[in-house]
């Protein structure tokens, strides 16, 4: 009910005159009835595809089945193998769903989220704020949690320009999440290692994943610095034996697909930049060789193709009942390789509402007392908060800076300055986008 | 000072902002039972320190200033602090609700609001209106019997009351009364005088009269 409403707002302030389409009654912002027309075409689409899905979904049960009682052979067909896609590591059986264990009376959560007012040229000053909501829910005990948030504000000259590869660059939006992504998980450390000192069994939740793949490709130094500082936060969990947990809401990650569609290639150890069913590598093969590859096509497509497009939630909504986990996997991302004994591990459990998947160190997925108190906290947590865990949903209230805040920091800021005396200029830019004339 | 002490003495504080540092130092020492929240020359709204902490129905209470301002509990409400979330039904206890939904009694408030019926100045006890409304952020105190006792030898208040078309009338009459009678050591003499100047107030309306005093003696 609220888009419509903004919608008359902003017609009402006539921003944005010049991304208006032409020839629709309302002539500004969006053209819905083009939207509409494609928003058709989309449904169609969609419903073609979904049939095509449902089918695909089958056969990714029955290959799963199929593989379970014999996961090592899988297993090994992935070490043989080189593949261009994400590949778990097996190292438990594939068809031992774990059912949900007994949580303790008492227990901690601690969980923190991040949220940010980026640094804008257009503003008023090129700082940025990081807000950080901590969570720490007590349960069992009807003490008083803590519920909080705290800002950061940088502007110094050393905080929003930072030297990588030898290069002084100003601090972008890239620069700004990945601090806040940092941030994020030392204060979550930080918080959970207080609540242990305070006498809390406390296990420490942390908003999506803690696999920092993105670090890959990023210039050395910062790539460095990055882990290096993650790994000293992992470091003192560890010391502590502290459970922490990456938990993944909506994950469209493929990982067990991938290992069936490995099952799938008739090949004994699969290489797919050599696939024989490709075209490109067909060349120099009689007809009779053609048509033996040809009679292994699926619909014309390369053998492992059946699965291709599912998601390892979609399958094992099928798998999983409510409450159980998958085995442990390990997985293969690059960026591990400098973890250390921190090496991520991975379960997908079923919540109810969703298959979430939840990321661990080693030294968690190596402790069976720990990994039960991960699986039934994991559980809990998402039925406290209907579905998603309850302390990460209550970091994000916290920590989330909306639009309206983004404004007000900003007259703050101009008010402030204009007190203080202080000269500053707003782009020509901005001052359009608050004040459109007609 | 106090701050300083606090920060040191919960190893959370780092968590939080200085706000809430300033708030849970000041919690430590707290007397009173509300911070004005919203405040007019007839009325004002104050938030209880804790949840379900406000003072009661009919319950006199003081707001801290210059010129302290006496005012009667007419309205005590618990809300979502969260403008886009309203509670749900859980269907549990609230003590199940502790141990295993904590953060719901994070986000809910407890508000009152009292109606003005006078202050206190150099001369003692006025039951008019104060010249100035309460500021906000002022700390409401409970008056003590005492206090009560001294802003209501006379009777003026119960006409302030009768005359707010905003509050439930005859009901805060009863309440109010019953505080006064106690205050004034439950003195039968008390509440006659009060139930003759009701009557000058009410007409010929004996009916109402009866039920309020009737009520107000159970």
């Amino acid at each position: 009910m609220q888009a419509p409403r903004k919608k008359r707002h902003s017609i009402a302030r006539g921003r944005s005159r010049a991304k208006c389409s032409k020839g629709t009654k309302n002539s500004a912002m969006l053209d819905l009835y083009a939207v509409k027309t494609q928003i058709d075409e989309m449904v169609a689409d969609e419903r073609h595809a979904q049939e095509d899905y449902r089918e695909k979904l089958e056969i990714a049960v029955r290959e799963y089945r199929r593989w379970s009682p014999q996961w090592q052979r899988l297993a090994e067909k992935i070490a043989r193998s080189r593949t261009s896609w994400l590949m778990p590591g097996l190292v438990e059986a594939l068809d031992r769903p774990v059912p949900l264990p007994a949580r303790p009376e008492q227990i901690s959560i601690a969980a923190t989220d991040g949220s940010q007012i980026f640094p804008d040229r257009h503003e008023i000053s090129s700082c940025f704020l990081i807000n950080i909501g901590y969570i720490l829910l007590h349960y069992g005990t009807g003490e008083k949690p803590l519920m909080s948030s705290k800002p950061s504000l940088y502007y110094r000259d050393e905080e929003v320009f930072e030297d990588w590869d030898g290069q002084r660059i100003f601090v972008n939006r890239e620069l700004v999440g990945a601090k806040r992504g940092l941030m994020e998980f030392t204060e979550l450390a930080d918080l959970a290692l207080v609540a242990q000192e305070m006498g809390h069994r406390v296990l420490a939740f942390s908003d999506g994943t803690l696999i920092q793949w993105s670090l890959e490709g990023k210039p050395q130094d910062f790539k460095k610095y990055f882990l290096k500082a993650t790994m000293k936060s992992f470091d003192k969990l560890a010391a502590a034996g502290i459970p922490i947990i990456g938990y993944i809401s909506q994950s469209g990650s493929q990982e067990l697909v991938n290992a069936l569609k490995l099952g799938l290639c008739p090949q004994q150890a699969a290489d797919c930049d050599r696939c024989p069913w490709r075209k490109e590598n067909q060349l120099g093969l009689d007809a009779e060789e053609k048509e033996i590859l040809d009679e292994q096509l699926w619909r014309g497509r390369v053998p492992c193709s059946p699965v291709e497009g599912l998601n390892d939630a979609v399958l094992l909504r099928q798998i999983l009942e409510p409450g159980q986990r998958t085995p442990v996997y390990r997985s293969s991302s690059k960026i591990l390789e400098e973890y250390g004994p921190h090496w991520i591990y991975f379960f997908y459990v079923h919540v109810g509402p969703e298959i979430g998947r939840v990321e661990i160190p080693q030294w968690v997925a190596e402790d069976e007392e720990m990994l039960a108190l991960v699986h039934t906290c994991v559980c809990d947590q998402a039925e406290k908060g209907q579905g998603y865990p309850v302390a990460l949903s209550e970091a994000h209230e916290r920590a989330v800076v909306r639009g309206a805040d983004r404004e007000t920091f900003y007259r703050f800021l101009r008010d402030t300055f204009v007190k203080n005396d202080i000269r500053a200029n707003i782009s020509t830019k901005s001052f359009k986008k608050r004040h459109a004339g007609i | 000072m106090s701050t300083v002490e606090e920060k040191k003495s919960n190893p959370l504080s780092r968590f939080m902002g200085d706000e809430a540092n300033a708030v849970s130092a000041w919690d430590a020492e707290k007397t009173h039972v509300g911070e004005i929240v919203e405040s007019s020359t007839t009325e004002l709204v104050a938030e209880a320190p804790q949840l379900h902490g406000a003072p009661s129905f009919g319950q006199f209470v003081r707001v801290d200033s210059e010129m302290p301002i006496i005012g009667i509990v007419f309205n005590v409400f618990t809300h979502s602090i969260e403008p886009n979330r309203r509670p749900t039904a859980y269907g549990k206890t609230e003590d199940e609700l502790r141990r295993e939904q904590p953060q719901i009694f994070e986000l809910l408030r407890t508000e009152f609001q009292a109606l003005i019926i006078g202050y206190i100045d150099d001369m003692g006890p006025a039951q008019v209106l104060p010249p100035y409304p309460a500021r906000i952020h002022s700390f409401v105190h409970l008056c003590s019997d005492e206090e009560v006792r001294a802003f209501t030898l006379t009777h003026d208040y119960l006409r302030s009351i009768l005359n707010t078309s905003s509050v439930p009338t005859d009901e805060l009459l009863i309440a109010a009364l019953r505080q006064t009678m106690r205050a004034h050591g439950g003195a039968q003499a008390y509440l006659v005088r009060m139930g003759k100047e009701l009557s000058r107030l009410l007409g010929d309306d004996y009916d109402r009269l009866s039920s309020i005093i009737r009520r107000a003696a159970y």
